[in-house]
């Protein structure tokens, strides 16, 4: 009488510690070459870890740009009290510190969601800024002038956080990460 | 009837050799193909897409800014200049891609009932909006803000107004930030946030921060509309409701 074929033996795939059997050629999980040439092995290995580091990067240059989204808020919230505190007979005063308050709650509200929708939230901040600064120009075209370069690195920032948010978003969605 | 537990699995042959493999699998454990990871554009592409919606955008600002501040343009002649120029930058980046856009402008789930329902909703909010706009802007700026001042005691221009006010806009927008501009941001992101990016740069771009407060509903809502009946036109109609009233208040 022959023997019942053994039950496949399980061991743990090497790159993501799952279960798999000896019969997978890869990992079920992860896709890692169990049976695959040390050199196959190592390249998978690679490619991880080099996917792990972009996505550490590009979460950090998000960070970054939700940090000057904040730093916006700050900004308006800042010159609202300045101009009301200044020009406090003005009779216009009240429009427009309301309307620096309003564009700091805007900002605030946009960088504290851009930790769960960063594309979202900093594609909303950037073209809410250059908006302010395209009426500044019609109002006033020196203001756009002044701080130029403190301008031109917040739009910098953003822009970078816009390109790791779509980075990010395609690493987790080819990953399934959630 | 003894069965192999294995073979109580689900299986699905695998995309590249077809192997049957168990369903949850995320790689074929014989050709390590990957089954469940969805094909995206490289981030480079959606790049280009973006910046393809960041031209048509900063169209629509420069447009906006000249018909705000330029002098050299005229009561109705600049809502003309402004319609017109909003309108064959929509109708080109929508044609741009008409193969696939072209969908969006048919209409196959029409209902009466469901128009009704869009129609009433629009007027509804209209008249709450124009109120509470009325009141917020004569506490905070001191000002009853008219929007459409060149028209007092001018009745010859009542189709005009309507048209450029109700029509125009209704369908352009729509076109632009519910058509192009959606279809791009679909191309690039998930749904929910192209409904919330299309919203938020419809809203903005008004450039009116005391609205924001009712723009940014009514555009999300129209995104939402666009995306559940998967057509433009209800979109239009309700928006094309919604300015109507709009006139009413003024011509009042």
């Amino acid at each position: 009488m022959e023997n019942p074929p053994l039950a496949p033996t399980i061991t743990q795939c090497y790159a993501c510690l799952k279960n798999v059997t000896d019969e997978d050629v890869f990992c079920p999980d992860c896709g890692y070459p169990l049976k695959g040439t040390p050199s196959e092995q190592e390249n998978f290995i690679t490619k991880s870890t080099f996917r792990d580091i972009n996505l550490a990067a590009s979460n950090n240059q998000v960070r970054k740009a939700g940090n000057t989204l904040f730093y916006l808020a700050g900004v308006f919230a800042l010159g609202g009290i300045v101009f009301f505190v200044l020009r406090k007979d003005d009779p216009d005063v009240a429009a427009i510190s309301i309307t620096d308050f309003i564009l700091a709650i805007l900002f605030l509200l946009l960088g504290e969601y851009s930790k769960k929708k960063p594309l979202a939230c900093i594609i909303s901040g950037t073209c809410l800024y250059v908006i302010v600064q395209v009426l500044n120009f019609a109002i006033a075209p020196s203001s756009v002038i002044s701080y130029i370069w403190i301008k031109i690195i917040i739009i910098g920032f953003l822009i970078k956080g816009i390109k790791s948010a779509l980075e990010i978003e395609k690493i987790k969605k080819e990953n399934n990460i959630a | 009837m003894i069965e192999n537990k294995n073979e109580d699995v689900e299986k699905k042959p695998c995309i590249k050799c077809g192997v049957l493999i168990v369903l949850d699998n995320r790689f074929c454990n014989t050709c390590g193909a990957r089954q469940d990871g969805k094909i995206i554009e490289p981030a480079a592409n959606r790049w280009m897409l973006l910046q393809q919606g960041a031209l048509f955008y900063g169209i629509d600002i420069v447009a906006c800014c000249l018909v705000k501040f330029a002098d050299f343009f005229q009561n109705l002649s600049r809502f003309l200049f402004f319609d017109i120029l909003m309108a064959i930058t929509a109708i080109i980046f929508f044609a741009d891609n008409w193969t696939e856009n072209k969908k969006l402008l048919t209409w196959r789930n029409f209902s009466w009932q469901k128009l009704a329902a869009y129609g009433a909703i629009a007027i509804a909010s209209q008249i709450v909006v124009h109120y509470s706009v009325t009141w917020l802007n004569i506490a905070i700026y001191n000002k009853d803000d008219v929007y459409y001042t060149y028209l007092n005691g001018n009745y010859a221009a009542v189709i005009f107004l309507i048209s450029f006010t109700a029509v125009m806009p209704a369908l352009f927008e729509e076109l632009g930030y519910r058509g192009y501009l959606m279809q791009t941001l679909l191309k690039v992101t998930d749904q929910e946030q192209a409904i919330y990016i299309s919203a938020f740069l419809f809203a903005i771009i008004h450039m009116s921060v005391i609205s924001l407060f009712w723009l940014i509903p009514f555009a999300l809502f129209l995104g939402i509309t666009r995306m559940r009946e998967n057509t433009l036109w209800y979109g239009i109609f309700i928006h094309f409701c919604f300015n109507l009233t709009a006139c009413v208040f003024e011509l009042r």
